[in-house]
């Protein structure tokens, strides 16, 4: 391709350079221009609204910051989080064990579970108790629950699972816990 | 003749006569279209101005001038008009040093 003109003066080619430029500087700002027009009409651009109401508040939240009066730190009983709530140090809201059906706080909920569901030694005894009182109450007089591994607080020299009489030490499984 | 479409007649021959003649510009164009140097151009550019934040400004422009206008009320042409002065003269110098060598240097080999 003969192209005329090859030693043009310099202005020339500096204003293709330049014209050249622009083009391309177009094309890009027609792109940028087209994606926010995009980007508007449907709605997009999720920050659009909450930008001003974000400037709002946290302007407030300065001014509340900054005014000593309202100090966060051990005001009165309780503490004051950035919403402006208090929290009681224990919890208080109140509903129903699941386990032992009693009323209980939330704040001492864990600790209740701990004894109502077996940590302690008292929970396992009252599981005993209770499930071998279920057992026993459907197999009338036989003695053969599958549950009673330990024995009863009450007596125990009593054996499970109707083992013989014989050995008055003899547990099935041979696990024992001692009351 | 009926004309059953409304079209402008086809310019004839003799009043293209010199225009036939691509001019230097538009050879340079063709040129840089066909050997794929123009889209590679426009890759670079874009790239350098997302890099230096060009893009980001334009777009904080487009949001404010929508939010004063009302979203639905916004044209493209609009937007182009509130970006390309502040756009062209807030490219840097350095992107705008690079982008012209390119350009200088594919002029020289397209000359040859």
């Amino acid at each position: 391709m003969s192209l005329p003109n090859e030693d043009s003066t310099s202005s020339t080619s500096d204003a293709q350079l330049n014209n050249i430029f622009g083009d391309l500087l177009d094309s890009i700002i027609v792109d940028v221009a087209s994606e926010c027009h995009r980007i508007a009409k449907l709605g997009l651009d999720r920050n659009f609204e909450e930008e001003e109401e974000e400037m709002r508040l946290s302007a407030q939240a300065r001014v509340r910051v900054a005014d000593p009066s309202n100090s966060s730190e051990a005001n009165g009983k309780y503490l004051v989080d950035i919403f402006g709530q208090t929290h009681p140090p224990v919890a208080n809201e109140i509903f129903e064990c699941m386990n032992c059906g009693r009323t209980i706080m939330a704040g001492r909920f864990a600790p209740h579970l701990e004894k109502c569901m077996g940590k302690g030694r008292k929970a396992r005894l009252k599981v005993t108790r209770s499930s071998t009182a279920a057992q026993t109450r459907h197999t009338r007089g036989n003695p053969g629950s599958t549950y009673s591994n330990y024995s009863n607080s009450n007596s125990t020299s009593r054996l499970p699972n109707g083992t013989s009489s014989a050995g008055g030490e003899e547990y099935s499984n041979g696990a024992l816990e001692e009351s | 003749m009926r004309k059953s479409v409304n079209r402008q007649s086809t310019p004839d021959v003799e009043e293209n006569q010199e225009d036939k003649e691509p001019s230097f510009q538009e050879l340079i164009n063709i040129e840089l279209i066909e050997s794929g140097e123009k889209e590679r151009l426009m890759e670079l550019l874009r790239e350098r101005l997302i890099e230096c934040g060009w893009k980001d400004e334009m777009k904080a422009l487009c949001r404010s001038f929508i939010k004063k206008k009302g979203r639905n009320n916004v044209t493209v042409d609009d937007l182009v008009h509130v970006i390309t002065p502040k756009g062209r003269a807030s490219i840097p110098d350095s992107v705008k040093a690079e982008l012209l060598q390119r350009i200088r240097t594919f002029l020289m080999s397209a000359a040859l």
